[in-house]
């Protein structure tokens, strides 16, 4: 999305969008049952895993901590069950974004890191197209605008 | 770490079929062979090999074909960059299409699909910035291929 220049802005960028994750997930949630509630209860809670460790990583190296917003503009109305799977894919594609742009700017232990948060968010998408029917089911590079 | 990496990447590179190679290529002399080589040896492989499942078991060709598809897509941008044609006379070896136990073949590609992604995770902790990410997308690419092979 916005132009990195630097490690803590990038990983600052997927702080974000690991905040609008948490958030979207709330919005998710309440159109699903069973067992897609729980993948959304689940993804939520690894979101906020991913947040918790990013807040330590870069409070630690000193620098600025985006806070996270009071609320966000949904792209589209989500009221049923099909519109919650589509902003599932769509929010797991833009968070996988974020991580996949942090990858030039970390190396080692760091960019493991994003490579692993990066994947996970590929592989949450590839479930949430299976649920919700969409196929392929898997796109051929993750993370990366079309 | 870097250089384990680097030494399991080299293993790969003596993997690649050397057939076809010109001895006496200016070109090759002069070039020692790109790290991303085994890498993109590698996807022709694994697209080959879903293209082979494809044939052998129809139930499952949509979804291979897409998997063989995406390995395609995968070859072409390490060719890219890398920057030189693939080595010419190599093609991959075409495994056996016989039909096959539809979870046999989903067995040994997911089996495959690990390989691969365990590589190219390898590969993006090993590279330079400027191919950090189309790696990254790969590693995370077979990864979802495993998924989806379940």
């Amino acid at each position: 999305m916005s132009p990195t220049s630097g490690p803590a802005q990038a990983l600052g960028d997927a702080l974000a969008a690991e905040y609008a994750a948490i958030w979207a997930y709330g919005v998710i949630g309440v159109h699903l049952t069973e067992a897609a509630r729980s993948a959304a209860r689940a993804a939520e809670a690894a979101h906020r895993s991913r947040r918790d460790a990013l807040i330590l990583q870069l409070s630690s190296g000193g620098g600025q901590v985006p806070a996270d917003r009071a609320g966000y503009a949904l792209p589209y109305p989500v009221t049923d069950r099909a519109s919650a799977l589509k902003l599932a894919v769509e929010i797991e594609e833009r968070t996988a974004g974020h991580w996949r742009a942090a990858l030039p700017h970390t190396t080692g232990a760091d960019r493991n890191k994003a490579l692993a948060a990066l994947t996970d968010c590929a592989l949450r998408a590839t479930r949430w197209r299976r649920t919700a029917g969409v196929t392929p089911i898997t796109v051929p590079f993750p993370g990366r605008q079309t | 770490m870097l250089l384990r990496a680097g030494a399991l990447l080299a293993l790969g590179g003596a993997a690649v079929p050397l057939t076809g190679c010109d001895l006496f290529d200016r070109d090759d002399e002069s070039r020692p062979p790109d790290p991303l080589e085994p890498l993109a040896a590698e996807a022709t492989a694994l697209e080959a090999r879903h293209r082979a499942a494809a044939t052998a078991v129809p139930a499952l060709a949509e979804r291979l074909t897409a998997i063989a598809d995406a390995h395609r897509a995968h070859a072409e941008e390490l060719r890219k960059a890398i920057g030189r044609p693939a080595p010419s006379g190599t093609p991959a070896a075409v495994p056996s299409v016989a039909p096959a136990d539809p979870d046999t073949v989903r067995t040994e590609l997911r089996q495959a699909e690990q390989e691969g992604r365990d590589n190219a995770a390898k590969a993006c902790a090993a590279a330079p910035a400027e191919r950090a990410a189309l790696l990254g997308s790969i590693a995370a690419a077979r990864a979802t291929h495993m998924e989806a092979l379940k």
